[in-house]
């Protein structure tokens, strides 16, 4: 037991140590000079030779490769993300504020999808098959192939634009998160309709089940013991996939709603080129990613020593 | 020849077979017997190099094994062939592997001998009958001209007829071409109606290792008399008092 | 099931045949007719710049589909080539490729895509480039898992003995039973591929203007959502109309696979 998490989190050192790697290539190889792009985003005026120089040489971007990577990952260790190269303010305030914005906007997309998805899931499964199913199911696929961000344009057009209910754009009060928010729901809920329907119908199928029912086990019950532990394991299972979709919806949703928080956080730095803040968003989402799954793979070799017996 | 020497398996902490040693001549045939999960299995695999011993060795004429392209024929017929290529192309694998030459007539012959009517092995496994698919295995072997063809119970998937008529074609073919044969079965009867030697396995262990004959007649150990008894019982060998 | 396949056929014609069909250039400007509602001359309208959408539509379905089809094929090399070489190359290149495996996913996929085109300069080749480089895992996983249970199959086992090369066993034993699954895989990868094309266009790091990709259209007809809220329908719809089909074409095949895997 103590040797498999060992190696779970030999694992995670790993793919973290590769994580570091792939993103300072990322950024050492990107093309164009980005002493040039930041200086000129910075002075924003005619540049000379002299000024460039200087900017690479307080951005430390004149070292080979390794010596470079080695400068870069010592402070990361200390989680200091550095300066921004545009505006030469400290990263991480400006990370964290741009998170109190994105986290919340996820927890309540991801809360919005499972208050949607739950019941609907129930629901088509009192029947499999039948016409509240089958509707489910076509539902749950339209929602699947909705892109985030037309949707979320829709909805504005709809309840901004059109019946003006609520704010669209900005995110000045708790009315401006609604649209987000469902916006981001409405996606999750379609994958996880699928997700926990085909969990329940498994569930169903356990073959001891039939032999429970005979003993006279209320429906309820059956439910509570038997049926709802099975059909959460492919939730939990999918839950990095699911904080992906979170992630890559709040990018796209928080564009479309001019709202501040990681998504914005980042494209505005791609534009600008400013390394030090996509770096930081790299990272930060990247260990995000590493932690939850190992602590999921944890978790479940916890609960059922028997997963990952064969290759560990 | 075949030696295998103090060899012991591990999978992972579990001994599966513990200092087993045997030897097998060109044109001689041993049979290992012995319960489910007594090691015949892992012996074949480990005599293969499928699985890394933790110690001992195993040589064929002192090389190492693997030279000798040993070859193999398995419990399920059907599943040793790929699905979706024909016979021809399966059997025909070592010979491209190995970059070995045809003999002319080798394949006709063999094919004639085995009662293998040349255009089924243009057919692919699920068109043949099991029985068919066995004989195309041991066409596998042969036409490789293995020293050491392994057997994993060769006849456990076939039925009643169908076991006797290939247990006398290994049996007749082995003489005309020489092979050393290794064979795995559970079936007393067999192994002491065709093998020259027994070895059998009790928990990754050798409990005894005679003569057919002897084994037969006398058995050494109880656990032999044991499954000596039980197969007269059943009727898979005759009393021979 | 054959109206789904119907669908599909109609959408790749569509794509093919687009510019034979579309009534206009899909980048000549007409600033005279700007903005227009749908017409008889402009079925669908026209854009900002007087370009007539329904053309645009058309010749995007050619962006759309040709580069989701080519993303996602190119992910299929990719990642069919590192799950066969982490079955077939051992326990070391095994473990090493799977951790590389690991580390891309550690990136969530429209994030990374997002970084890696934006950094490369937005374009058509970085978006190729950055979408087949973030879409292969899921293939390499899918096929080192079929590969690990193939290992045991009795042919596989016999090609081994025999002294089979590992390129000529991948080729022989292992590419043929890969193929079912992997096409299933594949219709996700290239609904998630279209959808990605999309997303990078509508955040400005895809398919540059004047090119009518549906991503970038969705962008331009953005702001003038309020003047002329159909001009921002149409490319979403060709979006959801494709994702939609395709799905579906996935998961009737999926269907189908696991009906024949059950009658063996």
């Amino acid at each position: 037991m103590i040797k498999a998490i060992g190696g779970l989190l030999l694992r995670a050192v790993v793919v973290l140590s590769g994580t570091a790697i792939l993103t300072f290539a990322l950024l050492w190889h990107a093309p164009g000079d980005p002493a040039q792009a930041i200086a000129m985003a910075r002075f924003d005026a005619l540049l000379t030779e002299d000024v460039i120089d200087q900017v690479r040489e307080e951005v430390g971007l004149n070292a080979n490769f390794w010596q470079a990577f080695w400068a870069w990952l010592g402070p990361l260790l200390r989680f200091d993300f550095g300066y921004s190269a545009v505006t030469g303010r400290p990263v991480w305030p400006d990370l964290w504020a741009a998170m109190t914005y994105t986290v919340p906007l996820a927890l309540a997309g991801l809360a919005i999808g499972l208050a949607v998805s739950l019941p609907l899931a129930v629901l088509a499964t009192k029947r499999p098959g039948g016409l509240l199913d089958r509707a489910a199911v076509g539902v749950a696929s339209l929602g699947a192939a909705i892109p985030a961000y037309w949707l979320g344009l829709l909805l504005i057009l709809l309840f901004a634009v059109q019946l003006r209910w609520l704010p669209a754009m900005g995110a000045r009060t708790t009315a401006h998160a609604i649209l987000p928010a469902v916006t981001l729901g409405l996606g999750v809920a379609a994958s996880l309709t699928r997700i926990i329907r085909s969990g329940i119908l498994e569930a169903r199928g356990q073959p001891f089940l039939p032999a429970i029912q005979r003993r006279g086990v209320t429906e309820r019950a059956l439910a509570r013991d038997h049926i709802a532990p099975h059909a959460a394991i492919p939730v939990v299972t999918l839950f990095g996939l699911e904080l992906a979709f979170l992630l890559e919806g709040a990018v796209l949703v928080e564009v479309i709603f001019g709202r501040p928080g990681l998504g914005t956080f980042l494209v505005q730095a791609i534009v600008a080129r400013d390394f030090p803040h996509v770096q930081a968003v790299v990272v930060v989402t990247a260990l995000a990613f590493v932690v939850v799954n190992l602590l999921i793979d944890i978790i479940y070799r916890v609960i059922d020593p028997r997963i990952g017996a064969e290759n560990a | 020849m075949l030696k295998v020497n103090n060899l012991v398996v591990k999978r992972g902490p579990r001994v599966t077979l513990d200092d087993i040693n045997l030897s097998l001549q060109a044109g001689e045939t041993l049979a290992v017997v012995g319960e489910s999960g007594a090691g015949k299995s892992t012996l074949i695999a480990t005599i293969l190099g499928l699985l890394k011993p933790a110690s001992g060795e195993i040589t064929w004429n002192g090389q190492p094994v693997c030279e000798a392209h040993p070859a193999l024929v398995m419990q399920e017929p059907r599943a040793a062939f790929n699905p979706v290529l024909s016979l021809r192309r399966s059997v025909m694998e070592p010979i491209v592997a190995q970059g070995t030459v045809l003999g002319i007539g080798c394949l006709e012959r063999l094919c004639a001998r085995l009662e293998l009517p040349s255009e089924m092995l243009d057919r692919r496994p699920n068109q043949v009958s099991i029985g068919q698919a066995q004989r195309a295995g041991i066409l596998r072997a042969l036409i490789a001209a293995a020293p050491l063809v392994l057997f994993d119970e060769p006849l456990s998937a076939l039925d009643a007829v169908t076991q006797k008529h290939t247990a006398q074609l290994i049996s007749d073919l082995q003489s005309e071409e020489g092979f050393a044969a290794l064979i795995v079965t559970h079936d007393i009867g067999y192994a002491v109606a065709h093998a020259d030697q027994i070895m059998v396995l009790k928990d990754g262990r050798v409990e005894e290792t005679t003569d057919a004959q002897t084994f037969a007649l006398n058995p050494v150990s109880p656990y032999c008399r044991a499954l000596r008894d039980a197969a007269i019982s059943l009727g898979a060998l005759e009393a021979v008092t | 099931m054959r109206s789904v396949l119907i669908l599909v056929v109609c959408l790749i014609a569509l794509a093919v045949l687009g510019p034979l069909l579309a009534p206009y250039d899909p980048t000549a400007i007409d600033i005279p007719n700007r903005l227009s509602a749908p017409n008889a001359t402009f079925p669908l309208g026209t854009d900002a710049l007087g370009r007539d959408i329904l053309s645009r539509l058309l010749y995007g379905a050619r962006w759309s589909l040709g580069l989701a089809f080519l993303i996602s094929l190119l992910s299929l090399t990719i990642g069919t080539a590192v799950g066969l070489l982490a079955t077939l190359g051992g326990k070391i290149a095994d473990w090493s490729l799977m951790r590389a495996t690991d580390t891309f996913l550690a990136f969530p996929e429209l994030v990374a895509a997002v970084v890696i085109a934006g950094l490369m300069g937005a374009g058509t080749w970085s978006l190729i480039f950055a979408l087949s480089v973030t879409g292969w895992m899921r293939y390499a996983r899918v096929v080192r898992g079929i590969g690990l249970s193939l290992q045991s199959r009795g042919y596989v086992v016999q090609a081994r003995l025999a002294g089979l090369p590992g390129w000529s066993i991948a080729r022989w034993h292992y590419l043929p039973s890969l193929i079912p699954s992997l096409t299933v895989v594949w219709t996700g990868m290239f609904s998630r591929a279209i959808l990605g094309i999309s997303a990078l266009g509508f955040l400005g790091f895809g398919v540059q203007p004047p090119n009518p990709e549906w991503g970038a259209m969705l962008l331009d007809a953005r702001v003038h959502m309020r003047s002329t809220p159909l001009q921002m329908t149409w490319p979403g719809v060709a979006v959801v109309i494709c994702v939609l089909a395709i799905n579906l074409a996935g998961d009737a095949l999926r269907d189908a696979l696991a009906k024949e895997g059950s009658h063996e």
